[in-house]
């Protein structure tokens, strides 16, 4: 047997590890997984400031596609999360309608048990109470189960827009709710969420000489404030994720459940808190369209969920989990929100064009990010 | 002799009406490999299960530096300092070497679970604790992915030491690799056997891998210990009878012909 170990022809310097190519940082650049997002994000940029000829990145385009951009950010960003843990949360849109009803309500009706009139703070804590309870029971159903949590969560979708419905019809007797007041003039907790932020950025601008209406005077203001939820969440999801203990722990949940269970990860917790992440995530997003335009109504949040996942799906996210970036979600979620919002300004397209656009990215992104998983496995 | 690192006197395991293992005795001592042989089905993965802690015993009693434990988990196992890495090695092949070495572990600064990660830190461990074990990773960042099977056992048996194992389990760390790879976890195993402090308990089918590291050998047969013996005192003809479950082979040959 010795004879053979000697005799090897291998030479001494050549090891296993000699076979992994050292990359340069731009190689490593082009080789992320957020380029695929990148590239994508930014044909979609140039090709519809071409189209439009500049207007949906003037003053009030700017606006508007951050907007519409920052609220696909901020469920794309929670539903990015539970998917590296190797999850999926269908409730989403019906979380969304489902906060939506219970501020409003609040807002219109009082507080629940006679508590009295509620003010935006109470009715939003008391909802966010309400939503995170909700994530927490299908977060303990799915661990406690061992259910997919596509079922788990598919059921929620039914259940919570169902329930959204007959609350409303039981105390509203109209599955909507308008005329509130506008809050976010009056009451700064409101105004965090439908108010307006970055105010510099378009006074700076008006400065400059942009930014001028047809009066002669400043033209828009400011940004939502949403666009401010948005950066903060992701700025703290990527944070969480590349730097932090649990954020390790996010990824060994979704790459090999029982290794990283074996190994003392805490996989069923990290599981239970990112469905209360995505209902958080749902919940801002409620608070943010509640307190913009001071109504709700039923169906508000529909079909939200699925676009969050494809959101994430196209910055990179594994369908199989353990693997996602925070930064190629952004890029995705641009990309959406830029494609939503393109009939606006180019009205010679037909809107429904963006779900066709939807369901080719979807498709290209899925075998891109296979071929990312290939290739950090080594093809296994 | 000096004592046993960990023992185990007349175990015993019965699942229901079955008997899996039936009065097991068996001496580990530290600085040596103990080679666990026997064919599928005669107690192997019960009685390793028994000692990490997954199963309780039956009866009969567990010995560590001689006093009498009992596991009612893998981590109080764990704790004990006994590590087991199993044939699945309990890698996440889509993450870095280094969070795969301190899974579960991470060093970190700030409060748990939101700490900061001591990354250069935990890389330099890992670079360090690899190369110490013969593996010489150029990129702690790395996925595991990209590993061969034999640097992700090193990997795997590299982890348990660093957190404190003194009785390595290694769960047929050779089966499903392939020839040079097989080599180079046997080198892993002697430089473990090396250190002088930790015994390696080596669970295999193969007959040749086990002659060339293990000092000691225990057979099993249907839950029971039909031989056992250091290298010295075991000839080689006997090791190939008692691995066959004590069927010599000329019965073999004659039963065959007789087909």
């Amino acid at each position: 047997m010795s004879e053979v170990l000697t005799t090897a022809k291998t030479p001494a310097l050549r090891t296993e590890a000699s076979r992994l190519v050292q990359r340069g940082r731009l190689a490593k650049l082009i080789r992320s997984p957020e380029m695929g997002a990148f590239v994508v994000m930014m044909v979609v940029i140039i090709a519809i400031a071409i189209a439009s000829k500049g207007n949906a990145f003037n003053p009030l385009g700017l606006k508007n596609n951050l907007s519409i951009i920052a609220q696909f950010g901020i469920i794309a960003t929670g539903a990015c999360l539970l998917m590296i843990a190797g999850e999926f949360d269908l409730s989403i849109g019906s979380m969304i309608g489902f906060a939506g009803m219970s501020m409003t309500l609040m807002l219109k009706w009082g507080l629940p048990f006679g508590l009295g009139p509620a003010t935006p703070m109470s009715a939003f804590f008391i909802t966010l109470i309400f939503t995170l309870a909700w994530g927490w029971l299908i977060g303990f159903i799915v661990v406690r189960s061992k259910l997919s949590s596509f079922i788990v969560t598919l059921s929620f979708l039914f259940f919570l827009r169902g329930l959204t419905e007959v609350c409303f019809r039981f105390i509203n007797q109209s599955t909507q709710v308008s005329g509130l007041p506008n809050y976010k003039e009056s009451d700064w907790f409101a105004s965090m969420f439908g108010g307006e932020s970055f105010h510099w950025f378009y006074n700076l601008w008006y400065t400059l000489g942009g930014n001028v209406n047809q009066l002669g005077n400043q033209w828009v203001t400011g940004f939502d404030a949403r666009v401010v939820w948005w950066l903060v969440l992701s700025g703290i999801a990527y944070f969480v994720l590349m730097k932090t203990q649990v954020g390790s722990w996010i990824f060994a949940t979704g790459d090999n459940r029982e290794s990283a269970r074996a190994n003392g990860v805490p996989v069923d917790k990290v599981r239970i808190s990112l469905f209360m992440l995505t209902a958080f995530c749902a919940t801002i997003f409620a608070a943010c369209q509640v307190f913009d335009t001071n109504t709700a109504d039923a169906a508000k949040g529909n079909l939200k969920e699925l676009e969050a996942i494809a959101i994430a799906v196209v910055g990179g996210t594994l369908m199989t989990g353990g693997f996602g970036s925070i930064l190629g979600v952004m890029f995705g979620a641009i990309t959406f929100g830029l494609v939503a919002n393109a009939v606006f300004f180019i009205p010679a397209i037909d809107g429904s064009y963006y779900r066709v656009f939807v369901g080719v990215v979807l498709l290209v992104a899925v075998f891109l990010n296979e071929s990312v998983r290939k290739r950090i496995t080594g093809g296994i | 002799m000096s004592e046993p690192v960990i023992s185990a006197k007349s175990l015993t395991k019965r699942f229901g009406a079955f008997t899996a293992l039936n009065g097991i005795d068996l001496e580990v001592y530290k600085g040596e490999i103990h080679a666990l042989l026997g064919d599928n089905g005669a107690g192997k993965s019960t009685l390793i299960k028994i000692l990490s802690g997954v199963h309780q015993p039956t009866s009969g009693g567990l010995f560590v530096d001689g006093k009498p434990v009992l596991f009612q988990s893998p981590r109080d196992a764990t704790n004990a300092g006994i590590g087991t890495v199993y044939q699945d090695l309990a890698l996440n092949p889509l993450m870095s070497v280094t969070r795969n070495f301190f899974m579960g572990r991470e060093l970190y600064t700030g409060v748990r679970p939101f700490g900061v990660l001591r990354m250069k830190e935990m890389d330099e461990i890992t670079h360090a604790e690899m190369t110490k074990i013969g593996i010489n990773v150029s990129d702690p960042a790395q996925a595991v992915g990209t590993m061969s099977g034999g640097q992700r056992q090193t990997l795997a048996i590299a982890r348990a030491i660093y957190f404190g194992a003194k009785v390595l389990i290694l769960d047929e760390p050779t089966s499903a690799l392939g020839q040079k790879q097989q080599m180079e976890v046997l080198k892993t195993m002697m430089r473990v056997r090396a250190y002088g402090n930790i015994a390696i308990i080596f669970i295999t089918h193969n007959e040749v891998h086990s002659k060339l590291v293990a000092d000691r050998f225990t057979f099993l047969a249907l839950g029971e210990v039909i031989g056992k013996g250091t290298k010295a005192s075991l000839a080689s003809e006997d090791i190939r009878h008692l691995m066959a479950g004590g069927v010599a082979m000329a019965d073999l040959e004659h039963e065959l012909a007789a087909i």
